[in-house]
């Protein structure tokens, strides 16, 4: 017991380390995105040079969103948080300067300039080539060796739901990458897709989104000073999700020839996704009582937005996957709207808060409050612009391809929405600079300034309480 | 309260094994194994024995496809809807897939699905394309892939003959194994009471919209034109790439293509023919046929590249015909037809039909160039040397003779 006693170590130059890697990574693949977004309008742009071409950078646009600004403000975010949850130290900090070495020069770096060189794999969410996979997968072994043994020696009834979270998506994803990026390699056509639907699911539903519900389950009651709503709604929620999102991944290829019964049942798990997520979030809102949906603690007002759009793009998942709506919306632009209010929306804000909260409580690390609101304001109306135009878009195209209309009218129907969804990208980007400005600029140690309900001296141990509240017998 | 869903088990390596690996291991068997079994049994039950694979040419198109990102924003894959079997054929089946390591299915139509794209066009039209897509498409917003050509779109590398080689291995097998084929997969699929399994039999057999079909291939009656803004438009945005803004065959697309477009300003054309060309495509070239569009605006086309002919000829005398005749009976009939329909009897045998002068008249000028030049992609040889210039002359005002407006009926 005398380990629990003692302040467990955050190794913040860990944490800032990854937090600079996220944003230096955010800012490569956004710029990407945009590129990729403007040859759409202008596709004479970039034309004849193979590494600017469309397809090669949305192989990188995703590949470094998914494991650069994800992977990279998650791991900063675990080194925050475990030692809090667990009250132990990570595996080693020596462990963790390997960690990040290897996941940004090892995996990120080579992988984007194979990506453009031509060296990839045509597997969504799995373009990075076999060679880096080996790193990735290396990389997700060192993260299970460096956040999972923290956990292991607790009671479960010790240990917090976000705890749950990060345990659960940390060894799914170890098992889950390389049979999505290896499987189909091996086997072939309808009966590698399978697998592939599987993945494409699993890399959004048991990687990003465990662990951004972590942060949300973490960030609320650390920044509000109030515990959870329910720790048995928690623990329900965390065993349906895991149950369920798994089964998801067929309705991907509803219609194809995969068999009947593996599409029915993804889309039956699709339908009761939904449902749970609106009791995963009904909690998490309920625990928000009193703090509105715009709260004045930076990292809070991120995760509360975080919150709101898992629920909308979750029932929106749920929908789309009902046969009679994903026959016309599938293929569309709706679909890449949906990935969006997932990735930016979603999984972006829950990154950003779990990001702005820990950057917050690093005692030497700057931190600007004006720039982090300028921020939020500025992404959320982004991601709304690029939402709105992309799921209309979808619709105006699922529309003329059910009429008799040549095929390139709904290319050419779907221009002026394309035309706002790269405007779009004017605050979006705005709102990352301002993201940057913000946990770059400003003076040192002045985060601890902004927090909300529970700011002290070491806010380390004042959180502590707070969590364990929500975790030990009452 | 709150903790009695935890009491049951104590330690966290629990969450670890339940959630991490129990559910992994139940998903990959309910989603990815038991379905790949399944699919492994249609697969064997259905393909054709030996199965057709790809060459070594088309496997390195294949590569080609994949590191470009093509199944990004084309398909391969027919879903059991009608809207995509309408537009693209035949639903995909597994066994197509047999070979494909990994699946190109695609989540995404930015551009139309492929997965039965082969012989749709030529290869020199893939390859102008690929160079300027906006020069044969226009308003396609395809990346340009210069890099796999030196300079121009006649001179592909390596690269860009494979990856058309590929582009046009897509659907062959199953178009390969025919009716028959699809017969016998339908006996052995073990799917009669499947109706979503039939209906990968009901369609016609690779029927891309797009396919050239025979010339003579049952059109649609066709509405009387009425807008001809409309039909402007369609001309501008789907035929002006190839056929140039005025139809004289000098659109951005026309340098490389062979035969060249056809100069619409210099022929008269009957609207069966107009109709026959872009209904059925023009087989051998590269005009595809445009059944996606209504009988409306096809007729309204129509109109627009009726209009491109201007002026009149001189009458022709009598006696020039008289010659005309007898010379185009001794050497123009086997391909042309007695009558001048294009049905001679070794028209069958060629890939791009002969032309029917009862539907189409050649101005003077445009008569007498093929006489004296050949046709460039055809088999419409150069008659000079074997005719003298006043045959040559004889026999192009005779082909002109025969024209009928109403189309022959």
């Amino acid at each position: 017991m005398s380990r629990d006693e003692a302040a467990p170590r955050v190794e913040t130059s860990l944490v800032y380390a990854h937090g600079v890697a996220a944003l230096t990574t955010l800012f490569v693949s956004v710029a990407f995105g945009i590129l990729a977004s403007i040859q759409l309008l202008s596709p004479e742009t970039g034309a004849g040079t193979p590494w600017l071409s469309w397809g090669r950078i949305r192989y990188a646009h995703t590949q470094g969103i998914m494991l650069g600004w994800l992977g990279n403000a998650f791991f900063a975010f675990l080194y925050h948080a475990v030692p809090i949850l667990t009250g132990r130290n990570v595996t080693s900090a020596t462990l963790g300067r390997w960690l990040f070495a290897l996941w940004n020069f090892a995996v990120l770096l080579p992988g984007w300039i194979l990506v453009l060189a031509g060296v990839s794999q045509p597997l969504e969410w799995a373009e990075f080539p076999i060679g880096v996979d080996a790193f990735v997968i290396a990389g997700l072994a060192l993260a299970a060796i460096q956040f999972l043994p923290p956990f292991f020696s607790r009671v479960l009834e010790s240990l917090y739901v976000s705890s749950w979270y990060i345990i659960g998506s940390l060894v799914f994803t170890l098992l889950a990458y390389p049979m999505g990026n290896v499987v189909p390699e091996v086997v072939p056509g309808a009966q590698g897709a399978a697998f592939s639907g599987l993945w494409i699911h699993d890399a959004v539903g048991l990687f990003v989104t465990p662990l951004a519900v972590a942060i949300l389950y973490f960030v609320i009651p650390a920044a509000s000073g109030r515990p959870i709503y329910s720790h048995f709604l928690s623990m329900l929620g965390f065993w349906l999700l895991f149950l369920v999102y798994p089964l998801n991944g067929t309705h991907h290829y509803v219609y194809s020839v995969i068999p009947m019964e593996a599409q029915l049942t993804a889309i039956a798990a699709s339908a009761i996704l939904g449902v749970t997520v609106i009791l995963v979030v009904f909690n998490l809102l309920m625990s928000l009582r009193g703090s509105g949906i715009f709260p004045r603690d930076a990292g809070l007002k991120f995760v509360v937005m975080s919150t709101i759009m898992y629920l909308v793009v979750s029932i929106q998942g749920s929908l789309q996957a009902q046969m009679a709506i994903n026959q016309a919306v599938h293929f569309s632009d709706w679909v890449i709207g949906h990935s969006h209010l997932a990735m930016l929306g979603f999984a972006t804000f829950a990154a950003a808060g779990g990001l702005v909260h820990a950057w917050q409580r690093i005692p030497w690390a700057r931190y600007n409050a004006r720039a982090i609101t300028w921020s939020y304001w500025l992404l959320l109306s982004g991601v709304v612009m690029m939402v709105a135009s992309l799921t209309a878009a979808g619709i105006v195209e699922a529309r003329l391809w059910q009429s008799d209309a040549p095929w390139l009218d709904s290319v050419r129907a779907a221009r002026p929405f394309w035309l706002f969804r790269s405007l779009a990208a004017i605050p979006i980007t705005g709102g990352f600079v301002a993201l940057l400005a913000g946990l770059m600029t400003g003076p040192r140690g002045s985060g601890l300034r902004d927090v909300g309900a529970v700011a002290g001296a070491d806010p380390v141990r004042d959180m502590r309480p707070v969590l364990n509240r929500a975790g030990e017998p009452a | 309260m709150t903790t009695r869903a935890g009491r049951a088990v104590r330690m966290a390596y629990v969450v670890a094994v339940v959630a991490g690996l129990v559910f992994f291991v139940m998903s990959v068997a309910l989603l990815g194994v038991w379905p790949g079994r399944v699919l492994d049994r249609q697969v064997r039950a259905m393909s054709p024995e030996p199965a057709l694979g790809l060459t070594v040419s088309e496997e390195r198109g294949r590569t080609i496809y994949g590191r470009e990102g093509c199944a990004y924003c084309h398909t391969q894959q027919i879903r059991f809807v009608h809207a995509d079997m309408r537009r693209f054929g035949a639903p995909t089946l597994a066994w197509e897939t047999r070979f494909d390591f990994p699946h190109l299915w695609g989540t995404r139509r930015i551009g139309p699905d492929l997965a039965r794209a082969g012989s749709v066009r030529t290869d020199d039209w893939h390859f102008t394309h690929l160079f300027a897509p906006r020069s044969v498409v226009t308003d396609s917003v395809m990346p340009s892939y210069k890099w796999l050509f030196d300079g121009t779109p006649d001179r592909p590398l390596q690269s860009a003959r494979d990856l058309v080689a590929y582009l046009q291995s897509l659907g062959r097998a199953r178009e390969l194994a025919g009716p028959e084929g699809d017969a016998r997969a339908r006996e052995r699929c073990d799917c009669a009471g499947d109706s979503m399994m039939q209906m990968a039999f009901a369609s016609s057999l690779n029927t891309s919209a797009a396919r050239t079909r025979n010339s003579g291939a049952a059109v649609p009656a066709l509405p009387v034109s009425i807008n001809e803004r409309r039909g402007e438009q369609l001309y501008a945005a789907n035929c002006a790439s190839c056929h140039g803004p005025r139809g004289a065959g000098d659109g951005p697309g026309a340098a490389s293509l062979t035969p060249a477009p056809s100069d619409l300003s210099s022929h008269e054309y009957a609207t069966t023919r107009v109709v026959d060309a872009l209904w059925n495509g023009v087989a051998g070239t590269a005009m595809q046929a445009w059944r996606e569009y209504s009988p409306d605006d096809l007729a309204e086309i129509a109109r627009v590249v009726q209009r491109f002919h201007v002026g009149q000829d001189a009458a022709i005398p009598d006696s020039l015909l008289a010659t005309g005749e007898r010379v185009y009976i001794a050497n123009c009939v086997q391909c042309h037809g007695r009558d001048g329909r294009g049905d001679g009897s070794a028209a069958g045998e060629l890939t791009i039909a002969p032309t029917n002068f009862r539907t189409q008249r050649p101005s003077m000028n445009s008569s007498l160039r093929a006489m004296r030049e050949g046709v460039r992609g055809t088999r419409m040889a150069s008659w000079t040397g074997r005719l003298s210039e006043s045959e040559i002359v004889a026999v192009a005002a005779y082909v002109r003779s025969l024209y009928e407006s109403n189309g022959g009926r």
